[in-house]
């Protein structure tokens, strides 16, 4: 553990500054952008519809639908949000989680971060400072992906054709190879911790492949959208069981 | 009016409705930006935790080095799809591939609007816009009051468990999501494989290499699948995580 960190930086109370008040404010302005911007949105689409061709009826129905549409993966997102709600406290997930990034992405990042640490992600060294450093490591990631798109979309509006031209080979390989390295790279790592982490990560993975080789057999698709927040539940009540069996290490 | 009159007026309708959305899609998402990163930057400015700049700059490179590529990637794979007025909306929302573009298929879908087309850019645009009115208030209230009172009343002994285990629990879940969705069984193998002897060969090995190790694996999986890529199988787009 490095040793510039203050008593205070050693606690391992997180939901005590993670739900300080001026965090709620930042949160609740994030919020107010949004909710501001398709404000604006609607209102531009309203004036502008007669010259797309687009009737006021079927702006309306476009706005419902999506919204209808949105409800399931947004319940969907609530539950894996509740559960990471104890790791890094309720502004932090309704921002990263809920809004800009995504589960896997901001919660690798946090474990990532943690470690650079010497951390454990949510363990018993996952102290205060050791929060407040992941929580600013994944906003400054998550700033990375606005950032480009701040960049990038005037670039794109304009033709850029050098963009475009980007080999398709390569938009459709590194990618995926640069997602699918960095999750293994983190799946292999907690597969080196306690039994209990172990079990976690094959339960929850098992939980996943039954989930989506339902939805692709059966007419269960919402298994699809639904299947991170299952697979994290049930790798929890495994790890629980577990855990209070006596499989962890003594804490 | 003659029909080059109307024309005209059209094209600057709609020159008009592109300079609004990016003038306030900038604009807003510029605001968003600033609030999001003022948060954590509040708690180490003002609170005496003794955390040094050397330590959020290790950790930054640490996920740095697994997701930048992504920044760049993103975007430009979801540019064609979403138009540039709903970049913004996107960007800021989040869960793109799983909620906001099957919200504007369904939508397209409804008023048989096609993608490409002004009908179709319009139709994504609003059905954006209920997506991101019922997913806002949804977070708010099941997430924000609803979840923070739960996580008070469940006994601390479960609390404690969960959050020791979350993140397994998070990356197996996520890691099979991810190799079934994506559909690269090579790139899949190269992955393991290359993970496999950086973390439990490499890094024994070398401890220095301990904090950017994921690091690490992402390039040399990045450079070894695009070598070892199949020249046969013609490139599909990927999908993504956000």
């Amino acid at each position: 553990m490095e040793t510039a960190l203050t008593p205070e930086g050693l606690s391992t109370d997180i939901l005590a500054i993670a739900n300080m008040p001026v965090l709620w404010v930042l949160a609740l302005g994030v919020f107010a952008a949004i909710i501001v911007q398709s404000l604006v949105y609607m209102k531009a689409a309203r004036k502008a519809g007669p010259a797309a061709e687009i009737s006021e009826e079927e702006l309306k129905t476009s706005f419902r639908a999506g919204a209808i549409a949105a409800i399931g993966p947004s319940l969907a997102v609530v539950l894996v949000s509740i559960a990471l709600l104890t790791l890094f406290g309720t502004p932090a997930v309704l921002v990263r989680i809920g809004l800009v990034g995504s589960a896997a992405t901001e919660s690798a990042s946090a474990s990532l971060a943690a470690g650079t640490m010497g951390a454990t992600l949510g363990g018993p060294d996952y102290t205060q400072a050791v929060f407040v450093v992941a929580f600013m490591a994944m906003s400054m990631s998550g700033a990375g992906w606005m950032l480009a798109t701040l960049i990038l979309t005037p670039i794109l509006r304009r033709g850029d054709t050098k963009l475009r031209r980007v080999n398709p080979a390569l938009m459709a390989i590194v990618p995926a190879a640069a997602l699918i390295g960095a999750f293994a790279s983190l799946g292999l790592a907690e597969l080196g911790k306690t039994p209990v982490h172990i079990l976690s990560v094959i339960v929850s993975a098992i939980t996943m492949a039954i989930c989506i080789t339902l939805a692709s057999r059966t007419r269960a698709t919402w298994l699809r959208e639904w299947g991170l927040g299952i697979s994290i539940i049930v790798g929890l009540i495994a790890a629980y069981i577990a855990h209070t069996s006596g499989l962890a290490p003594a804490a | 009016m003659s029909s080059a009159d109307t024309a005209i007026t059209r094209d600057a309708s709609l020159a008009e409705f592109d300079r609004t959305t990016s003038r306030w899609g900038q604009l807003t998402m510029g605001v968003a930006l600033f609030l999001s990163l003022a948060a954590p930057l509040y708690l180490v400015l003002f609170t005496d935790l003794g955390i040094t700049a050397s330590m959020i700059w290790t950790a930054y490179l640490a996920v740095a080095a697994a997701f930048f590529v992504l920044w760049f990637v993103e975007p430009i794979t979801y540019y064609p799809v979403l138009g540039p007025a709903a970049m913004y909306q996107a960007f800021m929302i989040g869960n793109i591939a799983n909620k906001l573009l099957p919200s504007a298929l369904v939508a397209q879908a409804a008023i048989g609007a096609k993608a490409g087309t002004k009908r179709g850019e319009f139709a994504a645009l609003m059905a954006i816009c209920g997506a991101a009115m019922v997913h806002v208030l949804s977070m708010l209230f099941f997430v924000g009051i609803l979840g923070t009172w739960l996580v008070s009343i469940i006994p601390t002994d479960i609390v404690d468990v969960a959050r020791l285990y979350i993140f397994p629990a998070i990356i197996g879940g996520v890691l099979v999501q991810l190799v079934v969705t994506m559909k690269q069984p090579r790139v899949t193998v190269i992955a393991v494989v290359v993970a496999a002897l950086v973390l439990f060969v490499l890094v024994p090995a070398v401890p220095a290499l301990a904090k950017p190790a994921t690091g690490v694996v992402v390039l040399i999986t990045a450079v070894l699948a695009w070598f070892l890529r199949s020249r046969k199988a013609p490139a599909t787009p990927t999908t993504l995580v956000n």
